[in-house]
């Protein structure tokens, strides 16, 4: 999976690995402003009150 | 016979890709719970502070605003900073990095009333982590709330370290599930526990031991000091 994207992004081994480094970051970002805030509540880890739910 | 070797290869070593990432997107998950939003919950609190602490010196047009917040929580057994607390104890209230204060199931007192019990709920982990040292809290210490105009010094006389979310009596004007049954001026700090998950609930109650009025410089009352 990931030797496939690699041999498959443009450019000499430089560009790649830079290219590379874009797209972990923007997956980080995806799933830090996204998915998880998202899927925090869902789990069990941070009901703090009393209520009875 | 070894193209189809091949093939099966190629798609264990896929599984094994996909199993990696999965690892290390539980790791940044953790990362996010942990640290994350502590960084983005403690900001959005040092801001507000600020603003209520700008409106107490400078009130402008229009009175009392319970909105922004209501005052702070000082517990030197926490260690460190004041907790500002706000009305409600909904996850757009609580993610913040404040402590709320219950208006349902059971509507807490606020500490200027004559009697009543005044309920909170913060963080353990995460989203600034406000009550992540209540297991520090041992009788006899002090739980100070700082409103415009009063320190209400609270004395720490009862702790439960576990029980349901289901256990709302907890919050009940007068607590009788902490041995009292005298209508008094009580506080009552929930959270979950054990830490990192939210299994049970922990609760603190605490009495009103002495009020003093706020001077100009805001000295703060000897518990703190």
């Amino acid at each position: 999976m990931y030797g496939w994207i690699w041999r498959h992004l443009p450019g000499n081994a430089f560009v790649r690995a830079l290219i590379s480094l874009a797209l972990v970051l923007g997956t980080v970002y995806v799933l830090f402003q996204y998915v998880f805030p998202w899927a925090e509540p869902l789990l069990p880890f941070n009901d703090v009150t009393v209520d009875g739910q | 016979m070894s193209r189809a070797r091949n093939r099966i290869a190629g798609l264990i070593s896929v599984f094994g890709e996909l199993l990696i990432t999965a690892g290390l997107v539980l790791g940044l998950f953790v990362v996010y719970s942990l640290w994350w939003t502590n960084v983005l919950a403690d900001r959005a609190a040092d801001k507000e502070g600020a603003q209520v602490r700008g409106e107490w010196a400078d009130p402008g047009p229009g009175a009392l605003d319970t909105k922004g917040g209501l005052g702070f929580l000082h517990v030197p057994a926490f260690g460190g900073d004041e907790i500002l607390v706000k009305q409600g104890t909904g996850s757009t209230v609580l993610n913040n990095g404040v402590a709320g204060y219950y208006t349902d199931p059971i509507k807490s007192a606020l500490p200027q009333d004559k009697q009543g019990n005044f309920t909170l709920a913060a963080h353990r982990d995460g989203h600034g982590a406000k009550f992540h040292n209540i297991h520090k809290l041992k009788n006899g210490d002090p739980i100070v709330f700082e409103s415009k105009d009063t320190w209400y010094v609270y004395k720490v006389y009862k702790t439960l370290p576990e029980t349901t979310k289901y256990n709302v009596d907890v919050l009940q004007q007068v607590p009788e599930e902490s041995g009292r049954t005298e209508p008094g001026r009580y506080i009552t700090l929930t959270t979950c526990t054990p830490m990192y998950t939210s299994d049970y609930r922990y609760i603190v109650w605490g009495e009103l031991a002495r009020t003093e009025k706020v001077d100009a410089e805001r000295t703060p009352p000897a518990e703190l000091r």
